[in-house]
């Protein structure tokens, strides 16, 4: 077939059939290097948007500000009723214990993208984390729900391709892992 | 001398990770450019005394690397570890504290010092040790 890069074939043998299947990509040097930009900046991303949940109450106040009055829209202009409905009963009451949580959960995943450990793992942990924010203030004023869903896309990249293991700790420890009998280690490679 | 030296460091499959040390280290004397950088691209807070924290740890991640000193690499992660501890106690305070970092800042040192941690905590054979002592 002239124009084109695959063999064409009217049998449907096994062989044939494999032969009009692209060859999967092998990363080139520039592969691992844009993955590995993806993830450095995935981490970063998480790290600089830390910075403005201020601890000890987090914006709650009067006027309320900061990461309170971001989950407070979950309330205010509701996304998901049973979401709506959990943060005004148990989550803004007990808003200091779960700012705290939601804090040490994301300087995890800045710190753990930024440096490639773990990153399949720290990568579901972000997708589930977009969750949340998404739920939070998908219908609060000025937001672009599409920001919410390319979080959720690059977490779901970075955890297809183990981006760790391009240019991140997962590169250099997963093939000691992979050596050990423990549980632990073992946990280690499959987040990796 | 020299041509004996790199082979050597070729040879040594710890190179890996001494070389993951000297990243970690790198990034974290980078990270003192933010003490210049405010607005919207400082994508983290650095202050006077976290510049040298950054500055005096990150060297010993370098060195620790370079040198191929697993104990030196777990010292460093221990000490962004304390760093970070430190910082989120003052920001419980309600600031920054004498550090003058922020979460982003804490989330920074806590990814170094995890980081180092596992690098240094690899068990090396004596041997691999000595390829570097050799020259």
């Amino acid at each position: 077939m002239a124009g084109t890069d695959y063999a064409a074939n009217t049998d449907y043998t096994a062989d044939s059939y494999f032969v009009t299947r692209a060859a999967p990509l092998a990363p080139s040097r520039l592969d691992r290097g844009l993955l590995a930009i993806v993830r450095i900046g995935v981490g970063l991303l998480w790290l600089q948007n830390v910075g403005w949940k201020v601890p000890p109450d987090f914006g709650r106040g009067d006027p309320p500000g900061g990461l309170y009055l971001s989950a407070s829209y979950a309330v205010s202009h509701e996304v998901f009723y049973p979401y709506a409905w959990l943060m005004d009963r148990y989550v803004l009451p007990n808003f200091t214990f779960f700012g705290w949580m939601l804090l040490v959960v994301e300087a995890a995943l800045g710190a753990f993208l930024l440096i490639g450990l773990a990153t399949r793992f720290w990568a579901l942990v972000g997708v589930a984390q977009t969750v949340t924010i998404a739920l939070s203030v998908l219908n609060a004023p000025n937001e672009w729900y599409w920001s919410y869903l390319l979080m959720l896309l690059v977490h779901l990249a970075l955890f297809a391709t183990a981006a760790g293991r391009y240019a991140g700790l997962d590169a250099v420890l997963r093939p000691r892992w992979q050596e050990s009998p423990s549980w632990l280690v073992g946990w280690l490679v499959r987040a990796s | 001398m020299k041509s004996n030296r790199r082979s050597a460091r070729a040879l040594n499959p710890y190179r890996s990770l001494d070389r993951a040390a000297v990243a970690l280290g790198l990034v974290s004397i980078l990270s003192g450019v933010f003490i210049f950088v405010h607005g919207t691209f400082q994508v983290v807070q650095i202050g006077a005394i976290s510049l040298v924290v950054a500055l005096v740890l990150g060297l010993l991640a370098m060195a620790a690397g370079w040198l191929a000193e697993a104990t030196l690499m777990v010292a460093a992660g221990v000490g962004f570890l304390l760093a970070a501890g430190l910082q989120i106690v003052l920001l419980a305070g309600g600031s920054g504290g004498f550090l003058g970092g922020n979460a982003s800042t804490f989330s920074l040192w806590l990814g170094l010092g995890v980081g180092l941690i596992a690098v240094g905590l690899v068990p090396r054979p004596e041997a691999a040790q000595e390829t570097f002592a050799a020259d």
